[in-house]
């Protein structure tokens, strides 16, 4: 819908619309009512809420450690059990600098 | 927010909870102030811009200034807030209501609670919010803002997260397919 398709003919009132709306709006909303004990159950549902969204960041930060824990051990045993050429001790294995 | 809840009225009793930590009971009784203060009326604005669950929806705005409580200006930005959230809520859960009906062939909840809470209406007055829901959200939310509410334009553009040019055109658009609606009735 353009604004020039719903621009209403000039035998229409735009006020009376408006406090036509405004009563109808006030005369529905006059009819909600808030329930008596709805702090409570709201409260109740927060603190569930709350309760489990940090057991589950508790749990997640656990899995992420031992993950990373995991992940560096089996690096760590990845390493290869005979001695290296870079730090196997013998004096050969690099050439001595010339001065 | 916390000045103003530190030295302001003190909340009644049943409604103060019991929290070791001072931040957590300051924080407990802010929101218990402001559930007191706003409950009623977030509720209204939500059953008028077509939640068909608008315990949940406030519930829910409430939860989420619970979560944020901290980072709160004052009890300005929180009724803000509040209806900022409202708002956009009832919007997320009507497109949400009207994708599952897109896949899933079923009888429309939101049309019966519409009809059991225009049940004390004038025909007039039905008509009208029949109408009003019929609309795009974006422009009920502007007209529900207005002439409920009765915001000025930079609130309601805050509220709904748009500039004040457009609300202008929500509101003109809105109302004109409302004074369409009516003048075809009558």
């Amino acid at each position: 819908m353009t604004h020039r398709d719903a621009t209403p003919s000039p035998d229409t009132s735009p006020h009376r619309t408006e406090r036509e709306l405004q009563q109808a709006l006030a005369a529905l909303a006059g009819e909600v009512h808030a329930a008596p004990d709805a702090y409570r159950t709201a409260r109740g549902a927060w603190l569930r809420r709350e309760r489990r969204r940090r057991l589950v960041l508790a749990v997640l930060i656990a899995v992420v450690f031992a993950l990373a824990t995991l992940i560096g051990l089996w690096v760590l045993n990845q390493t290869p059990a005979h001695p290296g050429v870079i730090f196997s001790g013998t004096a050969a294995s690099l050439p001595r600098p010339h001065p | 927010m916390r000045q103003h809840l530190r030295h302001g009225t003190p909340v009644p009793v049943p409604l103060t909870p019991a929290a070791a930590d001072p931040a957590e009971r300051e924080r407990e009784a802010g929101v218990a102030r402001l559930f007191e203060l706003h409950y009623a009326s977030m509720l209204r604005l939500a059953v008028l811009l077509g939640a068909d669950d608008p315990e949940n929806v406030v519930a829910e705005a409430y939860y989420q200034i619970y979560r944020k409580w901290r980072r709160l200006r004052d009890a300005e930005a929180a009724e803000a807030y509040l209806r900022s959230t409202v708002c956009n809520l009832t919007r997320m859960r009507i497109r949400h209501l009207q994708v599952a009906r897109r896949h899933v062939e079923a009888p429309s909840t939101e049309l019966v609670a519409s009809a059991e809470s225009t049940a004390l209406l004038h025909d007039d007055q039905r008509v009208l919010i029949d109408a009003l829901q019929r609309l795009p959200a974006r422009q009920r939310e502007a007209l529900v803002l207005r002439h409920w509410l009765g915001l000025k334009e930079s609130e309601i553009a805050s509220a709904m997260g748009i500039s004040c040019g457009s609300v202008k055109t929500h509101t003109a658009r809105g109302l004109a397919a409302l004074t369409q609606a009516m003048e075809a009735r009558r």
